[in-house]
């Protein structure tokens, strides 16, 4: 291994370097060394934003499904609904994130309509209700084919939706972000907020996915279905 | 399973991604990540509110800054504001600019 690693070329930091990169350091280095914050401060930051997860969003829908007036408040206001599970998304120190503050909505899935989030652009996402934004959702395919072929790219997916359905494509952008409320599936009658929200996971409120009772996110996909 | 290769399929799909500024160059690079946690942490001391610095980001990328990329206006947009409230200065940025850059760039 030593050896592998002596043969490495060294880094050469001249044309790995941009100009943004180097900006940014300059801005955060000005800004420590004027007290407007601390490296420990920016290095925590760091650390919680790139830690959230997407409970949030399985928290809010697993609420949704068992409480009727909050899931009215949800679909009517996400941004303020969101709050009742501790995400402020305008508070840094709580579960939300400041730069990413915009208008929320969260999309009813329903028997006859299916939705699904996309960001054209970029890669817009709802980073304080479902954390960071898979890598396959930054991809230019993804992105550029799902609002084209919505039904062939959640194939896929493996997500093969009834002729019957209709696909509503949702693109975010800096003033709008978008979670799906997939259907509460079958086979859960009873079941408390937690075993429901261990159930929705990422990808069902991408739109992606449907949540099923007998799976969770929590568990290696190594069984094999037909 | 032996070592082989290399297959030519395979490496013709490398030679398919093409020079940075591709494809591959969409992943977030680590200067946004940093970005987003300055703001955050502006935002929390009080020293630049965010709606008001989304506000900017809208007008001055659309105007000022529309020659540069949608993922660069918080950075681009974040400075341009600490340098409107005084907070820093652009005879100050252009120096601490030029000591990162010979900093990163030494051999």
């Amino acid at each position: 291994m030593s050896d592998d690693h002596d043969h490495h070329a060294p880094i050469e930091g001249g044309d790995e370097i941009s100009e943004f990169d180097v900006l940014e350091t300059a801005i955060r280095e000005l800004a420590i060394e004027k007290g407007l914050f601390s490296a420990e401060d920016h290095r925590r930051f760091m650390e919680w934003a790139e830690g959230i997860g997407p409970h949030g969003g399985s928290r809010l829908v697993a609420r949704a499904w068992l409480d009727p007036h909050f899931k009215q408040r949800l679909l009517a206001d996400g941004t303020e609904t969101s709050k009742e599970i501790g995400i402020d998304w305008l508070d840094p120190t709580g579960t939300g994130t400041p730069s990413d503050f915009t208008y929320f909505y969260v999309l009813e899935n329903t028997p006859a309509v299916h939705n699904v989030i996309v960001c054209t652009l970029c890669s817009c996402y709802p980073r304080p209700v479902l954390g960071q934004a898979p890598e396959w959702y930054k991809t230019p395919h993804y992105r550029r084919r799902v609002v084209r072929w919505p039904r062939e790219v959640l194939a896929e997916f493996g997500l093969h939706l009834p002729p019957g359905v209709e696909v509503r494509v949702h693109d975010s952008n800096q003033k709008s972000r978008f979670m799906v409320l997939p259907m509460r599936p079958a086979g859960t009658e009873g079941w408390s907020e937690d075993q429901l929200a261990a159930i929705v996971t990422r990808d069902t409120m991408i739109g992606v996915a449907v949540p099923r009772a007998d799976w969770n996110a929590d568990r290696a996909p190594t069984e094999v279905r037909s | 399973m032996t070592v082989g290769g290399p297959y030519p399929v395979l490496m013709a799909s490398v030679r398919s991604v093409g020079p940075p500024g591709g494809e591959s160059a969409r992943a977030p690079a680590p200067w946004e990540a940093n970005t987003q946690a300055t703001c955050d942490c502006l935002s929390r001391h009080g020293t630049l509110d965010p709606v008001e610095r989304r506000r900017a980001e809208d007008e001055l990328g659309a105007t000022v800054y529309a020659d540069f990329p949608v993922r660069a206006r918080p950075l681009v947009v974040t400075a341009h504001a600490l340098l409107e409230l005084g907070a820093i200065s652009e005879p100050e940025l252009e120096a601490k600019m030029n000591a990162v850059r010979a900093r990163f760039r030494k051999a």
